[in-house]
């Protein structure tokens, strides 16, 4: 598992407790919990025991089942009609304050930790306090999405939640009146405890280290690696290229370090990998259709430069995050992938990634330079370790590019009546002459994403046939016709005009953040039949809206 | 993990023939719809188109196809009994709540009809919680009219001026949609709403039309068609500027409707 998907699936599993806590079960959630697949093996003895006794009790179903957790969630939690004191209240401030008092300093410490970090609890409309464990585990849950630093959700996790849990889990264990809350009980203690460990283990990790290898070294550990995964990198295709006599440059699987090109810039970028020109996305069959699979299941190493790794990050925002379904054919490919990062010697004419903040990136198992007789390497992911075990030491960070031979100025758009100038702007009027729609700009992008899907039919007499999904592109002529034939764009201006405003306003004004959809890689410029440069598009653009702003 | 991408077979009831180009097609589905949503149908080996739902009732939903393109072509050969392919429904809705208790003027044209045609038989259905409809219906010729029957039920409980751009006929007034704005009677309105759909450049006069006569921004709401690939925001096609048509539409109040720029 990445680390994005890891922390996803703890920000679950935080997010499920933390409800099973706020409110009592009702019947969506009861149909959600009887949905839902547990893991079938558990590291954690308490948590594997307790998905147990969850799946038991859930299937066992009964039909007031609804009822009686309501009775149970009021008695124990609330306290309500409980004489004889059996109850678990749970708050941090009643197991950690001497007199079991609701508000006590725990209380305070939390307040004030969530306001550091800027949540805001409306306890007027939830009736409870800040320091209930829903609250703290929705916390949590919080720290896990926005991936922060592990040493903070270790502090709150051990300064917190361990601190009274494991307590309060007790008395749950011990006053619950339903198999139910029992089970909760243990999942909640048993996920602590795994979590613990699992942070500990982070923190105790090897730090990165860094060492040099000879060119055959590194050819025997990329013919090792390549046992276990498939290995991308920019190669050469002698006369291949697009102009007569050029080389074309693409990603493609290697074998030894000298295939890999460091000279000169890739055509194409590494989205194919795992996002295909061409991909099949399901097989219809009589009156039925079913998903395609993956033929190959080995894990994906990819060697980038900062740009196109970055760009990796705006693919997964559409197909990962759009409209809050994940795109299944990207994910089940994009998630076998691992970047070894290709230190930048300072790029070319055409790029502009400072402009594009692209020129950085945390994002890799590995980072390389690659050197005349050899590499010098940092090994980020313990993973790769071994490969690297006996290798000499040396004190290498990647560099990064910090200036570019040029630098892009982007268009500053506050508000809508700007970007109604913007769009109207005669300046797109001259690629209504120049561009010839051909998309080849959209093709070499790495953060370009559109699609078209098409049937294909086997045989004409059969209805067997497939579905595929295609590269589309916004250049297109037709990227916007409807059935009826209507073109929502219909000039190469108007695709013009689009294109840049997707990539640098549309993507950010939509996710927000600081990241545009352009990572200034400049391949766009390099490709272009006609020399249309998107840089000079941006940047005369920006010009234009400014003179315009002037004239008002 | 669920796949967003597969559609699953669902049998086709019955086909209407409404026009020489435009069939309704009655598919089983068991669900929910709310008024302006839509499905992705798809014609194995033909391809995957949006088409917006067009009637409703227990146990079944209908389209209404143009017979434009390669994808809708492939639906017209097929009859009661044989499988569609469809996934959905997909995007928003127009607020019914907030049309309830008050007037209500629709003006469509051409296929616009379809999206519009559950919510105004739900306030035929109704009639209790809608003040007034004024429903304004063009098509371009005899030959392109829709639905006869229910616009022939509507003129019963709503005000219906069914137009024909330049033809004229019995039943039917003649001229834009456009040309019938000025006769509705917003000033008397003591709350109402205006739903249009149709054609981009219909939508845009129509639109510009009841603003002059006084209709506020707010009150105006508008659906897009759009080519769609995917209609779970993946595809690209449906974007205008940072707005999804399929997450974030098909349905806009004006005020929004009007800031995107295509």
């Amino acid at each position: 598992m990445t680390h994005p998907e890891l922390n996803a699936a703890r920000e679950g599993l935080y997010r499920l407790l933390s409800r099973l806590y706020r409110q009592e079960v009702d019947a969506p959630l009861l149909e959600r919990l009887r949905g839902m697949t547990f893991p079938q093996t558990c590291p954690q003895p308490e948590l594997e025991a307790g998905y147990r006794a969850l799946e038991r009790w859930l299937s066992a179903g009964t039909e007031d089942a609804l009822d009686a957790l309501a009775v149970d969630f009021a008695r124990v939690f609330l306290g309500a009609g409980s004489a004889e004191g059996c109850a678990a209240f749970p708050y941090e401030s009643v197991y950690t304050s001497p007199k079991r008092l609701v508000m006590q300093d725990a209380w305070e410490r939390v307040k004030s930790l969530y306001a550091a970090h800027g949540v805001r609890i409306d306890t007027d409309s939830s009736e409870l306090m800040e320091d209930h464990i829903a609250y703290e585990l929705a916390y949590m849950a919080l720290l896990c999405r926005e991936g922060a630093e592990r040493a903070e959700q270790r502090a709150f996790l051990e300064e917190h939640l361990l601190t009274w849990v494991p307590d309060f889990c007790a008395d749950l264990q011990r006053c619950a009146g339903t198999g139910f809350y029992r089970c909760v009980a243990q999942l909640t203690l048993g996920w602590l405890k795994l979590e613990e460990g699992l942070l500990q283990a982070e923190e105790n990790a090897p730090s990165p280290f860094s060492c040099r290898v000879s060119t055959p070294a590194l050819d025997r550990i990329l013919e090792a690696l390549g046992k276990e995964y498939r290995i991308y990198a920019p190669k050469r295709f002698p006369g291949r290229g697009a102009r007569a006599g050029s080389d074309l440059v693409r990603y493609a699987p290697i074998r030894s370090a000298a295939e890999i090109v460091t000279d000169a810039p890739s055509d194409f970028s590494a989205k194919e990998i795992f996002y295909p020109v061409n991909q099949t996305m399901l097989y219809f069959q009589d009156d039925a259709c079913r998903e395609s699979v993956l033929s190959d299941q080995r894990e994906i190493l990819i060697f980038a430069r900062p740009c196109d790794i970055n760009a990796v990050r705006r693919l997964d925002q559409i197909f990962l995050g759009n409209g809050g379904e994940q795109d299944v054919y990207y994910r089940r490919l994009r998630e076998k992938v691992r970047f070894l990062l290709l230190e930048c010697g300072g790029g070319w004419d055409t790029c502009f990634c400072v402009s594009m903040g692209s020129n950085r990136t945390e994002d890799y198992s590995l980072a390389l330079r690659l050197e005349e007789g050899g590499a010098l390497v940092q090994v980020k992911d313990p993973a790769f370790a071994p490969y690297f075990e006996g290798a000499d030491a040396c004190a290498y960070t990647p560099g990064f590019v910090e200036e570019n031979r040029r630098a892009a100025r982007l268009p500053v758009i506050p508000d809508r009546e700007t970007l109604k100038t913007a769009s109207g702007l005669d300046f797109w009027k001259q690629y209504d002459e120049r561009c010839i729609g051909c998309g080849g700009c959209n093709t070499v992008c790495p953060t370009c994403s559109c699609f078209d899907t098409v049937d294909v039919i086997y045989n004409e007499t059969s209805r067997d046939g497939e579905r595929r999904r295609v590269w589309s592109s916004c250049m297109l002529r037709d990227f916007t016709a409807t059935a009826g034939g209507h073109r929502a764009r219909s000039t190469p201006g108007a695709n013009m005009r689009f294109k840049v405003l997707h990539k640098v306003y549309d993507y950010k004004a939509r996710f927000g953040g600081e990241e545009h959809m352009c990572v200034g890689c400049g391949r766009c410029d390099r490709r272009c039949p006609k020399d249309i440069s998107f840089y000079d598009a941006v940047c005369g653009f920006t010009q234009a809206l400014e003179q315009e702003a002037e004239h008002k | 993990m669920n796949n967003i991408m597969l559609p699953a077979p669902h049998k086709i009831l019955k086909v209407v023939k409404e026009t020489r180009a435009e069939y309704t097609f009655r598919v089983a589905y068991e669900g929910e719809t709310r008024h302006g949503q839509f499905f992705q149908l798809s014609i194995p080996k033909v391809g995957e188109a949006p088409i917006s739902v067009s009637g409703k009732g227990e146990g079944w939903v209908e389209f209404t196809i143009r017979k434009v393109g390669r994808l809708t072509e492939g639906i017209f050969g097929l009859g009661a009994g044989d499988l569609l392919f469809m996934r959905g429904p997909y995007g928003n809705s127009f607020p019914v709540e907030e049309f309830e208790g008050k007037d209500l003027v629709v003006i469509c044209g051409g296929t616009g009809m379809a999206p519009v045609k559950t919510l105004l038989n739900h306030f035929y259905d109704h009639p209790e919680v809608c003040r007034s409809v004024h429903l304004i219906a063009g098509f371009k010729d005899l030959d392109c009219v829709l639905f006869t029957e229910e616009l022939e039920k509507f003129k019963g409980r709503f005000h219906t001026v069914a137009t024909l751009d330049t033809m004229q006929a019995p039943g039917f007034q003649t001229g834009m949609v456009t040309a019938h704005i000025p006769a509705i009677p917003f000033a008397r309105f003591a709350d109402y709403n205006v739903v249009i759909v149709g054609p981009p450049v219909m939508m845009h006069f129509a639109a510009l039309a009841c603003r002059s006569a006084g209709v506020p921004e707010e009150k105006i709401w508008v659906s897009f068609e759009r080519k769609m690939s995917c209609a779970v925001g993946k595809c690209g096609h449906c974007k205008i500027n940072e707005t999804y048509v399929c997450l974030e539409g098909p349905v806009f109040n004006y005020t929004k409707a009007k800031d995107l720029f295509d």
